[in-house]
């Protein structure tokens, strides 16, 4: 008996499934490329010929396109992605005090207490030092970015990099590059430059406690675990699943539910032709951009508008 | 004459039936939306705090409209609300708006003869006379207290509705019922009409849902819009929220207690241990609400205040000290013209959940 959780955040849409012991059976991890609808449907056609719709007894759904995705594949339970990854890391370790989750475009600390949620922050101002802007330095450098903490973990004389805003951090890598440094000294100073902006932004006026989870798919960057350590002065914790561990936390609240009956749609989502278009309400002043999703030419659900008009989840 | 004037919440309700019944024209700019944001960023300065933008916004819709005189409330105290009335008449003027600004102070800081010159700026075009004008005057002030009050009260009851969104659809059906007529004494009764059938509605009183204040600088607590509609999605979130701050309190605390200098005593007292001056905006209230948040019993304060705000960025350093002391938790979110709704609606989730988890941990250990 498995349980699906589903995280569909802006660089990937991960795909897990989970027994009742919360060990991961299956995981996949796809580009949503900013079409959620697809990349889901591609995972569950891997899905399909391994799992019967029986065996899933409860789906859950987290990341930016939680709510989409719960539409589609029919979730049982819709999370965000704070409360998800603490669960996927309480799952591990219930000692765990300090959750640094880096993603794709967004970064946040977690604080626990007694395996409770106490505080958190997410970015609110930068998205440098996420995911996507990493994967672009990578590509700058010819360096593919599998290999990018593997650099800096040679280097020797880091590089002071700029790293308050991307744009400038970029600027200031290209100069450091024209005075000749070496490659791995100034992908050493980028991850330092980048532990510094989180610690100084989105960690600012958090305590940091041991044990320190660091998880997101910037996690698999050597560099960054490194200079967070040193910069930190404690181990930090890298969870073997660390790039799931928001789908991983879903599946895990769908597992928890009291409730054994499930919304699942079924693997057959991935064979259905869904079609996305939006419009303009002109209802009020608010004019609210509502998407459609259809399917073989028959609207199925609304999302984005505030009042409920057309999606009618809630009171006009 | 054609009068107009920012929105801020249920404001434009009390002040188009204070219009109506000085039997002065008027405009009502058309309710908040991004077409004015949009506007009024075009125009503003760009440091500036939201407020002023929004409001600019405001003004060059009514404008549009017809509008030619705006009325707005003024303040000389220690925050850039001070400067807005000053500075929103340059840039209309620049932009070849002639526009009239009326602008009520406080009568110690302009003195009496002048704030009655303003007011008779109003009051002598009206064709009423003075009885009925102290009765508009009157009629006004009960309504913006019925419309406030029924907003509360439907706003703690969300948390504890037999129907999902029954106190929404309630408090948005009468938003748009007391709009229908030009008659405050109707406006009142329709408004008491709607306070009968929300304390009739049928609550569950087993449900001991989330309870949440919300607390923060003045605008962007009280206009919707500002804060992309907070209380909407804590209702539907099925949680119960309370908002100290709102214009009736405004009018009380600020028109009527400040001349006696008794302006939010029990707030203010509240805060002494850890803001023991005022600050300026309502810095010092935010503070000393979240502390009285935490003894009512609240699971959590939420603190919004728009980028740039003065002496909200004070009382937010101030915040977790008393997060910690009280073990009470507060989210503080900032908004502008650049908040994202996506990682907005993610962490007022996550904090309602931490809530939520909070109290299972803690009913589970005792």
């Amino acid at each position: 008996m498995y349980y699906l959780g589903v995280d569909v955040g802006s660089v990937s849409t991960d795909i897990v499934v989970i027994d009742e012991n919360y060990n991961v059976i299956e995981s996949i991890y796809l580009r949503t490329k900013g079409r959620p609808i697809k990349a889901i449907q591609e995972g569950f056609k891997r899905l399909e010929g391994k799992f019967k719709n029986s065996d899933i007894l409860g789906v859950g759904t987290t990341g930016s396109g939680r709510h989409i995705a719960a539409f589609l594949i029919g979730a049982d339970i819709v999370k965000n992605e704070i409360t998800s990854h603490a669960v996927a890391a309480l799952s591990l370790d219930k000692d765990v005090r300090t959750i640094i989750e880096i993603g794709g475009q967004d970064s946040k600390i977690i604080t626990l207490e007694n395996g409770m949620i106490t505080d958190f922050a997410m970015n609110t101002v930068c998205a440098a030092g996420t995911g996507s802007f990493l994967d672009r330095q990578a590509e700058r450098l010819e360096i593919p970015i599998e290999e990018f903490g593997d650099y800096a973990l040679k280097s020797k004389n880091p590089v002071r990099i700029a790293g308050r805003c991307a744009v400038f951090a970029e600027s200031d890598m290209i100069h450091k590059q024209q005075l000749g440094f070496a490659v791995e000294d100034i992908i050493k100073g980028l991850c330092e430059a980048l532990v510094r902006n989180y610690l100084n932004n989105v960690a600012k006026g958090k305590e940091i406690k041991s044990k320190v989870f660091f998880q997101g798919g910037v996690a698999a960057n050597k560099g960054m675990k490194k200079a967070f350590e040193e910069a930190l002065g404690m181990e930090v914790i890298v969870p073997k699943h660390y790039n799931m561990m928001g789908a991983i936390g879903a599946a895990i609240l769908a597992a928890e539910r009291k409730e054994k009956r499930t919304n699942f749609k079924g693997f057959e989502v991935a064979d259905i032709n869904y079609a996305t278009a939006s419009f303009e309400c002109k209802g009020c002043s608010n004019l609210c951009e509502v998407a459609v999703i259809k399917c073989e030419e028959k609207v199925i659900g609304y999302f984005g508008d505030r009042c409920g008009r057309y999606s009618g989840k809630v009171a006009v | 004459m054609k009068i107009t004037f920012p929105h801020m919440g249920n404001v434009y309700i009390a002040a188009k039936f204070l219009m109506d019944g000085l039997g002065i024209d008027y405009v009502i700019p058309p309710l908040n939306s991004k077409r004015a944001l949009e506007i009024g960023t075009l125009y503003s300065p760009e440091e500036i705090c939201l407020p002023f933008k929004i409001m600019m916004g405001n003004y060059i819709e009514s404008i549009e409209k017809g509008a030619d005189t705006v009325i707005l409330t003024g303040s000389c105290g220690p925050c850039r609300f001070g400067e807005y009335a000053e500075l929103q008449m340059k840039i209309l003027k620049k932009l070849g708006k002639n526009l009239d600004f009326i602008v009520f102070d406080l009568p110690s800081d302009i003195g009496f003869d002048e704030l009655k010159r303003r007011i008779d700026k109003i009051a002598l075009k009206s064709p009423k006379n003075k009885k009925e004008k102290v009765l508009a005057l009157l009629d006004a002030y009960k309504i913006i207290n019925l419309i406030d009050s029924l907003e509360a009260k439907a706003k703690y009851k969300a948390g504890y509705e037999k129907e999902k969104g029954e106190c929404k659809r309630l408090l948005n059906e009468c938003k748009k019922e007391v709009l229908k007529t030009n008659n405050p004494k109707e406006a009142i009764s329709i408004l008491k009409e709607y306070h009968r059938r929300i304390d009739n509605l049928k609550i569950d009183k087993s449900k001991n849902p989330i309870k949440v204040a919300i607390i923060g600088e003045i605008y962007t607590i009280i206009e919707p819009f500002s804060n992309l509609y907070i209380e909407d999605k804590l209702m539907d979130m099925g949680v119960s929220t309370k908002r100290t701050l709102s214009p009736s309190w405004w009018v009380y605390n600020t028109v009527l207690l400040s001349p006696l200098k008794l302006t939010a005593r029990k707030i203010r007292k509240s805060a002494k241990e850890y803001l023991p001056i005022g600050i300026g905006g309502h810095g010092q209230e935010c503070v000393g609400e979240a502390i009285l948040s935490y003894k009512e019993g609240f699971d959590g304060a939420i603190q919004i205040f728009p980028l740039g705000c003065m002496p909200e960025i004070v009382s937010k350093s101030i915040l977790p000290s008393i997060s910690k002391d009280k073990d009470f938790p507060i989210l503080s979110l900032v908004v502008d013209e650049m908040t994202g709704e996506a990682g907005y609606q993610t962490r007022i989730e996550a904090f309602i959940d931490l809530l939520e988890r909070r109290r299972r941990y803690v009913l589970s250990r005792s």
